[in-house]
């Protein structure tokens, strides 16, 4: 069943990109034609067929010891500062998350 | 002695540079002098990185005066793709999000290059964060095909292929998701490899598909390549990369040796594939006439699921992309828009005027695939899929040492011809399966198209860390090619051959 603009303006939502109305248009034209392209995956008699998630198997999370700095490639304040276009302090401004008016979802 | 910068391999810039014959500072200002002289028509930068370039070459130049051992890549010029990091440079992925984004520190493949004793020229085109297949997506400017400025350079390292083709640098690095360092080799007659999946740390390389993304060099010759991937890999397995692995730095040797009796297998029906153009077939027949001329013996082989790839990694890159991308908030570093009352709608702004189309595309596709209801429809089958595009090439490299393929159905197109994104993503058709499976692929050029006069290349491709025994099949292609006369390695483009960059 194809997607409808409404399917595309939740999914949008979802995904945190503010798309224009005419921009919902033409992502929803896209999206149905894309997903068309997609059916040979759903064709296939896939019953008992492992899936390979990435090409290099048994590999693990690698996880830092829980202090500071434990691999020493911690960028020192001012360079972890430095790309963010809303700072104050030691610490990146953002909007209100909280109540009514600035509640985040 | 004067020569014309481009003329001369890296291979040959390193050794002149140690013994003396020209200085790194000389090289790096031919290539400043040639980048001068061509940018405006070749557009392969988004950015020159000038005076890294010279303090790099004088520290070359001043451990060769103090009798230090140089690197085997002392003095060669090289380009970056602009989302690999490189402290002293923006890494901007083409994409406006990122358009004042300041390295905070440099990617593994880059410092080893460096450390190899490379001069970094600058930061290559690209389409936006590697969405695409020409560099057209790359929020800033196009890149031009250095054979004929009216078409594209292929993509995504479309910037990396051209300033190498144009002669402005000896060698490039890119990155291949689904084919974006072979074709766009292909498209302007270099060659590009993309190593076996964990060859290359990926390590400060900006993520686009985490189980596809490769790193890879460009060159106009394999040796060049070569001698690229021993610098690539020489430091070891990275520890910063988890899916990096031990590869020795053995890539020169035996790339001369004879392949006399080796086998390469070709797939009937894909020589003959309706996509390919007529100078496309007549080129795999030329090339597969060369390996045999060569000694190798050619085998038919099979992927039966290669009819699924398109689809399997439609479904697998914007997944990883959508959730790669989603870090790209506008709080700690890119594009954030002004006087927003509330975290998400900030959020939902900066994404939505900082991407453009492609990067929203691909991420709308990868939100609704791992949507809940969704996701079991296609992106788990898209993984089990994947295991039998593997056990396809496990099975045919049972029968064969590498494998030819075309690197794309055309050669180069006009700017604007493929506007249509699905069309586009159709183009990838030969190189996906490789970045789904991991195994290793380089484009080799087999000469020029007989309808477009453009280049045209095959594609080898080699089983999971075999790379070295690859590039030797490559080289083998590449002397038979030769030797019929259709191509030279160390070719420039034309207009652009003996023009400014002269090495004094």
């Amino acid at each position: 069943m194809a997607l409808t603009q409404d399917d595309v303006r939740g999914i949008a939502d979802y995904a945190r990109i503010a798309l224009t109305e005419e921009e919902l248009e033409e992502m929803c034209a896209y999206m149905n034609e894309a997903i068309e392209m997609l059916q040979p995956i759903r064709e296939y008699d896939l019953t008992g067929v492992e899936p390979t998630f990435h090409p290099i198997g048994d590999l693990s999370n690698v996880m830092a010891g829980d202090e500071a700095n434990a691999n020493g490639r911690s960028l020192d304040l001012d360079v972890a500062l430095f790309n963010a276009a809303a700072k104050q302090d030691r610490t990146f401004r953002v909007p209100s998350i909280l109540g009514d008016e600035g509640g985040d979802r | 002695m004067m020569a014309s910068f481009e003329e001369l391999s890296a291979v040959q810039i390193a050794a002149g540079v140690a013994s003396g014959e020209f200085t790194a500072t000389q090289v790096a200002q031919a290539s400043l002098d040639a980048i001068a002289d061509r940018e405006q028509e070749v557009q392969a930068f988004l950015q020159v990185s000038e005076d890294l370039a010279l303090q790099a070459a004088a520290r070359t130049d001043e451990l060769r005066a103090k009798g230090a051992k140089l690197g085997p890549l002392a003095g060669v010029p090289i380009a970056f793709k602009d989302n690999m990091h490189l402290v002293g440079t923006r890494t901007t992925c083409a994409s406006r999000m990122l358009e004042d984004y300041e390295s905070v520190f440099t990617a593994t493949c880059v410092q080893r290059m460096l450390d190899a004793g490379a001069t970094p020229m600058g930061k290559a085109n690209m389409d936006e964060f590697a969405f695409g297949s020409s560099t057209e997506t790359s929020a800033f400017h196009r890149t031009n095909n250095p054979w004929d400025t009216e078409r594209v350079p292929g993509g995504s390292s479309g910037g990396s292929a051209a300033a190498v083709a144009a002669g402005e640098v000896a060698l490039s690095l890119g990155s291949d998701t689904g084919g974006s360092i072979r074709q766009p080799a292909g498209f302007c007659g270099v060659v590009g490899m993309k190593p076996t999946y964990g060859a290359v740390s990926r390590y400060g390389v900006v993520a686009f598909g985490s189980s596809l993304d490769q790193v890879g060099p460009f060159g106009r010759s394999v040796a060049d390549v070569a001698l690229a991937m021993n610098a690539l890999v020489a430091g070891g397995r990275d520890p910063l990369d988890s899916t990096s692995q031990e590869v020795a730095p053995n890539f020169l040797d035996g790339l001369e040796d004879s392949v006399e009796g080796m086998r390469v297998g070709i797939m009937p029906a894909l020589m003959e594939h309706e996509a390919l153009t007529p100078e496309m077939r007549e080129g795999l027949v030329s090339a597969r006439d060369a390996l045999e001329a060569e000694g190798a013996q050619i085998v038919e082989v099979e992927l039966p699921n290669m009819d699924s790839v398109i689809a399997a990694y439609y479904v697998i890159g914007p997944s990883e992309a959508f959730s790669n991308l989603a870090r790209f908030d506008g709080v700690r570093y890119g594009y954030q828009e002004p006087g927003c009352a509330t975290l998400a709608e900030q959020t939902a702004l900066s994404r939505a005027h900082g991407f453009g189309s492609e990067a929203k595309r691909r991420q709308m596709l990868g939100a609704y695939l791992l949507a809940s209801g969704v996701y079991d429809k296609y992106y788990y089958p898209a993984q089990q899929v994947r295991t039998l595009i593997t056990q396809d090439y496990r099975n045919a490299f049972e029968r064969c040492d590498a494998i030819m393929l075309p690197s794309s159905p055309t050669s180069a197109w006009r700017f604007g011809e493929v506007s249509d994104p699905t069309q586009m993503y159709a183009s990838d058709l030969f190189t996906i399966s490789s970045n789904i499976a991991g195994n290793g692929g380089v484009s080799v050029p087999i000469g020029l198209g007989s309808q477009s006069g453009l280049p045209i290349a095959a594609q080898l491709q080699g089983p999971a860390f075999e790379d070295r025994k690859l590039l030797r099949v490559a080289r083998a292609l590449e002397r038979g090619i030769e030797a019929a006369g259709l191509f030279s390695p160390g070719t420039v483009a034309p207009d652009y051959a003996h023009r400014g960059g002269e090495l004094a």
